[in-house]
């Protein structure tokens, strides 16, 4: 445990320069590596070192330190790592601008107006033709994760006794939602590729293609929604007004799966074995996002509560659940911090899919 | 809409287009090697011209010599390395052979939605719905998905799209040798009915010296990616024909 007394100061910096470095498209030279490690390692300890005063938290003794304490450093400065290189970036290089960034974020405003209507129809024609030669049409978006749902509760419920108060609806919460996160990742590894036909006939911001996909799972997802609405009332779930926050945490949930996607697209192009990875990535992440069991409970203190803190999805997850079945509120500053760290997700993304869409075409 | 007759439709200036020769790359390989060494292979080399609103420019050349490039980047495929293009806000559509549909989706759905990628409402292309199946002949196919047709029924659809939903530029790229005989005749006639609106700027890229001489105002002789003649379709075509034969 030593070792970590040592990386937590270090881990942080670290990753904050990776992420200038991709925001330079890779081209930082070894001297200036050097100088903005050394800016990011005094900046990001800074930040949380100063959280932590504020916390109550005087003073730095080792011997002190509990692991949740280390491990929570790491964490907020990795998070903290990803934010500052934007605005750092924005000071120190010259190549990129704020007057960039507005065309950036003028461009993919009005990219997404002139094409939104496109995403939409696709995504009904996809549909459509999901179900054009099924038996069961339609059913099938509830009849697959009702299946699912009473296949988890009976073995995480039953066997392994990890049941908690309205255990059924709280599988299906959480099977909708990774569901639509998994298929939202694992899908825009491959949608350069998929749409082939398409993109080498004409133009159009390739984001667009995983929108458009993304609103096919959405509405997946929502049906399922359906379900667990129709499931509080027959399990007699007492609704509380904080069942409104299923409508924030939806959308950050959609705009957190969209920054992660258009990134994992981006690589998916160029990467042929990426979609491997992805997948053992993320059938790990199901067991570390409490899909099937309550992470703050099951797991070993203090990973669970961090993990549902730290992790995205698990947090949105744990929030839902709150929200519905509960009766209690999420921390709605996290949720709004979520927001926000995910629409740094989508700028990242669509910037690096504007700046290299254009070769996509010359590679597939 | 147009207030000055001779208004120019399409400038292009000094424009190359470079492929990166960058194969797949797997994490293995990224891992083991530190850098990965791109050639580049430059498919279109300052190459300029000038179009007309109205005139129609024929472009020819041997296989590989850059012609469908340089379409695909006045399309917007993908954009030009280095140089400029114009279209001075004239809506453009490429016309092509192969695939340019999604697999799984009806013709009918194709069709809408192509149309929508080309800037149409999705009223006006189902206003254009019936012209569009009909001329396409492929009858109760439209309604199947597109993975079920064969590569002419492929090929009679694209065309019937781009031939019916007019766009200020078309970009016909081998397109015109579709289908069987009958069809052959119908798109020729179609596309000479296209060409003869003398606000429609056509750029086709052909191997048939008969069309091209048939059709275009001027001819564009691409070699190796460079411009090797621009002018007359007589005297182009002329050389044209000396250089292949040779």
């Amino acid at each position: 445990m030593e070792y970590l007394n040592f990386f937590m100061f270090i881990i942080p910096p670290l990753f904050a320069l990776l992420i200038h470095n991709y925001l330079r498209h890779g081209e930082l030279s070894n001297k200036r590596k050097i100088v903005f490690a050394i800016v990011y390692f005094i900046l990001l300890n800074a930040i949380t070192l100063g959280m932590s005063w504020l916390r109550g938290v005087k003073g730095l003794r080792f011997e002190d330190m509990t692991l949740t304490y280390k491990i929570k450093y790491i964490s907020l400065g990795t998070v903290m790592g990803f934010v500052l290189p934007f605005p750092i970036c924005l000071l120190t290089e010259d190549q990129i601008t704020l007057g960039g960034l507005k065309r950036y974020i003028k461009r993919f405003c009005q990219d997404m107006k002139k094409y939104t209507a496109y995403a939409i129809r696709m995504a009904k024609a996809d549909l459509g033709a999901e179900v054009a030669n099924a038996y069961l049409d339609w059913l099938w978006w509830m009849i697959e994760p009702v299946c699912n749902m009473l296949m988890y509760t009976l073995i995480f419920g039953v066997v392994f006794r990890a049941s908690e108060p309205f255990f059924p609806i709280f599988i299906f919460i959480g099977i909708s939602m990774w569901g639509f996160f998994s298929r939202s990742i694992s899908g825009s590894v491959n949608t350069v590729r998929v749409n082939k036909g398409i993109i080498t006939k004409i133009y159009m911001p390739k984001y667009i293609l995983l929108f458009s996909k993304m609103l096919v799972n959405g509405f997946k997802m929502l049906v399922s929604f359906g379900v667990v609405a129709v499931m509080m009332i027959v399990f007699r779930v007492t609704p509380t007004p904080y069942i409104l926050y299923a409508i924030p945490i939806l959308i950050v949930l959609f705009l957190f799966s969209f920054g992660v996607g258009t990134i994992m697209m981006h690589y998916g192009v160029y990467v042929s074995d990426l979609s491997y990875i992805t997948g053992i990535v993320l059938s790990m992440m199901v067991f570390m996002t409490g899909t099937f069991y309550s992470l703050s409970k099951r797991f070993p203190q203090p990973f669970g509560e961090l993990m549902e803190q730290y992790n995205p999805v698990a947090f949105l997850i744990a929030s839902m659940r709150k929200a519905l079945l509960y009766g209690q509120a999420p921390a709605w500053e996290l949720l709004l911090f979520w927001g926000f760290i995910s629409l740094g997700l989508i700028a990242l993304g669509a910037f690096t899919i504007y700046s290299n869409e254009n070769a996509y075409v010359k590679v597939i | 809409m147009d207030k000055h007759t001779n208004d120019m439709a399409i400038e292009v200036k000094d424009i190359c287009i470079n492929y990166r020769i960058l194969n797949n790359i797997s994490v293995q390989k990224s891992f083991l090697k530190k850098k990965v060494h791109n050639e580049v292979f430059e498919a279109v080399k300052h190459v300029s011209f000038q179009l007309e609103k109205g005139e129609i420019l024929g472009v020819i050349g041997q296989n590989g010599s850059g012609k469908s490039t340089l379409l695909r980047s006045i399309a917007g495929v993908f954009a030009p390395n280095s140089g400029e293009i114009d279209l001075h806000g004239n809506t453009v559509s490429l016309m092509a052979l192969g695939v340019g549909f999604k697999d799984s989706l009806s013709g009918r759905e194709n069709i809408i939605l192509s149309g929508m990628l080309l800037g149409f409402k999705e009223k006006e292309i189902q206003d254009r719905m019936e012209e569009i199946v009909e001329f396409s002949e492929l009858g109760e196919f439209i309604d199947r998905p597109v993975r079920t047709y064969s590569s002419g029924m492929h090929s009679k659809l694209a065309f019937s799209i781009t031939a019916m939903l007019e766009t200020d530029i078309m970009l016909v790229d081998e397109v015109l040798s579709v289908g069987d005989e009958r069809f052959k005749k119908k798109s020729l006639a179609r596309m000479k009915e296209l060409i003869s609106d003398k606000n429609r700027t056509v750029i086709i890229v052909s191997h048939s010296i008969p069309t091209l001489k048939e059709l275009c105002d001027r001819v564009l002789w691409l070699h190796a990616g460079e411009v090797k003649q621009l002018g007359e379709p007589e005297a182009v075509l002329k050389e044209y024909g000396r250089f292949m034969g040779a």
